[in-house]
């Protein structure tokens, strides 16, 4: 494909992840709202907060490390948007596919955490630095555990046969569920569960969202970024939740529709899309909403050895299932 | 825990340091009457501490508050103790009134014997001036921590020129304020 | 707005501008060092302006200083030195405290009946009796959703909040007010609970006890909430004991230390009231937040007990032995004499002094002791080797109402009303309308 389709694709992307993602959110608030039996603010609520944070003063304070301090928002968001690149998202192939497979998107998750942890240190607030303590031990937490989830799936997966490997866009052409056994389908439900679990930890969202904590550290490492840098991370972060729940999707649904409908061409596409814009949706309120509405805020000790302990022997546990599965399968 | 029983040792502990003693009953309830009793007594300030070390080892000791006021050649303290929670009725409740002359302004603390009083000794320090040798903390609980002057004074000429500033710069504000919000 | 007050060079009472800095910057931070984390005066994790200092080494508390005051307002050099009536510092006593309003006037009432010589009607004990329970209701509810709040879990908050709204309305429908009920007075109280009211105080009370069962569960058997509140924020017998803490802070330590119980006032012995503890849930009292909540929700079911006998039993007669105000205030103003007053509020004792001296409107002293006041030393111990993440539930758990300790003088704010007065009175009076329907 030319440079130029590339590009033009990728904007399309971009902006569309960009105005899912605030949707998302906006519903998010919505459903969590009539949850505790509140009306919740408008659908385009998070629209509205950003065009404001936009025109706010940005302020850097006078003790923060301010080439960091600026650098990292923007970090944050080209890593985000980046990894809706390499996405596949409905029918279609990720648009950078065979520049970077699924180690890459690990890397690209990480980074806007990273990103807002590095801002919080170099804030110069001792809220901030807490904060940022924080949102690294609860990184080195999850990771390893998300890890095994991409691996495990993955490497089943090449042993099918599916080329290549790692390959995020050759994982959403074929579904595992069916070409497994028993033991494999206990394994994948493990690793679906842990999935799930991690997706909140990595968007820090209740009951994993201590790097934040509004009573305990007023925004901790987000408590001295205002204006177009706190938008710039608003916008990361709804983009990033797209793209967790999309990897879900890719990894575990990567069912379409429109066959089964009869339909191709242009109008299979379509309805595919919609589809995976549903299914992306039906994640986020599984994994994100339900589970922020239903529970109190965990510490980061309770966050470091649960992930530790529990969820790394649950995914661990999944990964031996699948190669159990294997060896039964032949 | 019954009054008597409290009278009775306090008298026998601070002899003639306990002085004008006082049993003051009150009748509550309207379908069930009960009786509560107070006693109220004077004790010079020396005595202050062994008082309340006889009160503490009759039962668990309360400290609700020291009230103070300025009454012109001396300044008056009334600590406000309870001794004996935990039964219907039992908690007998004690005031004693002590004297605190204004030229030497000090009372030994309580706070070795009952560490509770910290904050309202700490209070009479920034509100009257008085002083409580032995007390852990001399930190202010309420006022700004260069605060001139001693707000329950009857005495200091500053006040009534602090307070007259103080509504003085309230006034001169007022008109500031609705021009520039 | 603020910053230029804050700065102005004449002013006398508001603290220097060096406090905002210090919020702001931090000491470096090395591996094993030991670094300052300022919480308020302003932060979202307290409710009300003051600043706890904590020394924390990586997520460990190993030092708090705390520092009250920024609400003092002088309410007590207000009433005894400014040329107040007695009536003048009822309504000002009142407003020491927006949470547990009616626990200040009630003790004051009592005190200066006591030092004036003044016989309160047992149909006016009862009301009083019943207005402070229901607030107690109002009261626990609140906090459970403020301790929600703190937790992070924002779904009790709203389930607790629109619970208690339920109690609102009845106080409305009996005082006319939310908040600043102005029912006691000297002698008596100002309104009448009528027997067309009955009913429906009694239904809230059904409405309450039916979920009663349900917030006990969401509370206490909820495995995040028992996570962060077990084990956390341990104030030990001795310890509550020796530093005097008063209210559920003590009785979640175990102490069965209760003014109803223990100096029985007004109509409360005719409730035989007992002090609530963990123990009376089947636990072991350890003094954690856990036992806290125990302890706050417990007390729910007790007032609701405590206002349907209360109903039951309202003796007839008149509501207040001074029905004219004149005469009252020539009778307070011939008064001479001294006395105390006490009331066991939703946090604890609170206690007023007053003396009065014959021919003078005012009295000579007054004196406020508010129950937060005797549980800010439980703080120290309550902190030590916690962690970060739990100092907002552990400066919640005490349930401070720093308002009602600091007796504080605001200072106005300036700020435009978009709703005229007018507009809002109409507004209260349409909803008082609609509920009487």
């Amino acid at each position: 494909m030319s440079g130029w389709a590339i590009f033009g694709q990728a904007v399309l992307a971009v902006v569309g992840g960009v105005i899912v993602g605030l949707f998302y959110r906006g519903l998010d608030r919505k459903i969590a709202a009539h949850m505790q039996a509140r009306i919740g603010p408008p659908l385009r609520q998070p629209f509205l907060d950003l065009g404001k944070l936009l025109v706010k003063e940005t302020v850097i304070p006078r003790t923060a490390v301010a080439w960091v301090f600026s650098a990292m928002p923007f970090l944050a968001v080209l890593a985000s948007f980046t990894a809706l690149l390499y996405l596949p998202i409905g029918p279609f192939r990720p648009i950078l596919e065979g520049y970077g497979d699924a180690i890459l998107v690990l890397y690209l998750l990480a980074v806007p955490a990273l990103a807002m942890a590095l801002g919080g240190f170099a804030s110069g607030s001792p809220l901030g630095v807490v904060g940022a303590q924080r949102e690294l031990v609860m990184l080195v937490s999850y990771e390893f555990p998300l890890a095994v989830v991409l691996v495990a799936v993955a490497w089943r997966l090449s042993t099918l046969g599916i080329a290549p490997a790692f390959s995020l866009g050759a994982m959403a052409q074929h579904s595992l569920w069916a070409a497994v056994g028993p033991l494999g389908l206990i394994g994948l439900v493990l690793l679906l569960g842990s999935l799930l679990v991690v997706t909140p930890a990595e968007l820090a969202k209740i009951p994993f969202d201590i790097p934040e904590a509004e009573t305990e550290i007023a925004g901790g490492l987000m408590v001295e970024y205002s204006g177009t840098y706190l938008a710039l991370f608003y916008l990361a972060d709804a983009v990033r939740t797209v793209v967790m729940a999309g990897l879900a999707v890719a990894l575990f649904i990567p069912y379409g529709i429109a066959g089964a409908l009869g339909l191709s061409g242009a109008a299979g596409d379509a309805v595919d899309l919609i589809f995976w814009l549903f299914k992306v949706f039906m994640v986020m309120v599984a994994a994100v909403t339900t589970v922020r509405v239903g529970m109190a805020r965990l510490k980061v000790d309770q966050i470091a050895r649960g992930f530790w302990l529990r969820i790394t022997a649950v995914a661990l546990s999944g990964l031996l299932l699948l190669a159990l599965d294997k060896v039964v399968m032949g | 825990m019954k009054a008597e029983q409290v009278l009775n040792a306090l008298k026998t502990a601070l002899g003639e340091n306990f002085r004008n003693p006082e049993l003051r009953p009150r009748s509550v309830g309207v379908a069930r009457k009960w009786t509560v009793e107070e006693i109220w007594a004077e004790v010079p300030r020396e005595a202050i501490p062994q008082a309340v070390g006889t009160l503490k080892s009759l039962g668990p000791l309360h400290i609700s508050i020291i009230s103070g006021h300025d009454a012109r050649e001396h300044i008056e303290l009334l600590y406000h103790l309870a001794v004996g929670f935990g039964t219907e009725g039992g908690e007998v409740m004690v005031t004693l009134r002590t004297r605190v002359p204004k030229s030497d302004p000090r009372v030994p603390s309580i706070c070795g014997i009952l560490p509770g009083a910290e904050t309202t000794e700490r209070e009479k320090i920034e509100f009257l001036g008085v002083d409580f040798p032995g007390i852990p903390c001399r930190d202010h609980v309420f006022l700004p921590d260069d605060l001139p002057v001693h707000p329950w004074r009857r005495d200091e000429p500053e006040l009534e020129k602090f307070l007259h500033r103080m509504v003085e710069w309230e006034k001169g504000h007022e008109g500031k304020e609705s021009a520039g919000s | 707005m603020k910053e230029k007050r804050a700065q102005d060079p004449e002013d006398p009472v508001l603290p220097a501008v060096e406090e905002r800095e210090v919020l702001l910057t931090g000491p470096e931070v090395g591996p094993g060092e030991v670094f300052s984390v300022p919480i308020g005066p302003i932060h979202p994790a307290l409710k009300e302006p003051i600043r706890l200092t904590f020394q924390v080494q990586g997520e460990r508390i190993v030092g708090v200083q705390i520092r009250t005051g920024f609400a003092h307002r002088g309410i007590e050099f207000m009433g005894m030195r400014q040329g107040r009536n007695l009536i003048q510092i009822l309504y000002l006593s009142e407003r020491i405290c927006g949470i547990c309003s009616i626990s200040h006037p009630i003790a004051f009432t009592q005190a200066v009946e006591r030092a004036a010589g003044i016989e309160v009607p047992p149909r006016a004990q009862y009301i009083r009796v019943i207005i402070s329970e229901l607030e107690r209701i109002h009261s626990h509810l609140l906090w459970a959703g403020v301790a929600a709040h703190e937790l992070g879990f924002d779904t009790l908050l709203h389930l607790t909040w629109r619970v208690r709204e339920k109690v609102l309305d009845i106080l409305e429908e009996l005082s006319g007010n939310r908040i600043n009920y102005a029912i006691p007075i000297f002698g008596g109280v100002r309104r009448d609970i009528t027997p067309d009211q009955y009913p429906k105080v009694r239904e809230a009370l059904r409405y309450y006890r039916g979920l009663f069962d349900e917030l006990l569960d969401a509370f206490l058997r909820d495995p995040t909430v028992e996570a962060r509140t077990r084990g956390v924020g341990i104030l030990e017998p001795k310890e509550a004991e020796e530093l005097c803490a008063v209210g559920p802070t003590a009785r979640a330590s175990g102490l069965r230390k209760d003014v109803r119980q223990d100096r029985p006032y007004l109509a409360y012995s005719d409730f035989e009231v007992k002090a609530i503890t963990p123990e009376d849930y089947g636990l072991t009292p350890v003094g954690d937040v856990y036992d806290k909540i125990v302890v706050r929700l417990l007390e729910v079911g007790q007032s609701i007990e405590i206002i349907e006998k209360a109903l039951e039993g309202m003796p007839e007669g008149e509501i207040t032995s001074f029905p004219k105000i004149p005469a009252l205030l020539a009778h307070l103003k011939k008064a001479e004499g001294e006395g105390l007053g006490w009331h066991e509020a939703p946090r604890g004792e609170v206690i007023h002094y007053v003396r009065l001296v014959s021919g003078e409107e005012s009295p000579l002293v007054w004196k406020v002791k508010a129950p937060t006041y005797s549980n800010l030393l439980s703080w120290y111990p309550m902190f030590e080797g916690q962690e970060v993440a739990d100092i907002p539930i552990i400066a919640a758990c005490i349930d401070p109402c720093i308002c009602c300790m600091d007796r504080v003088y605001l200072v106005r704010n300036g700020k435009e009303e978009t709703w005229t007065k007018e507009g809002l009175l109409r507004l209260s009076w349409e909803k008082t309308r609609r509920m009487r329907r």
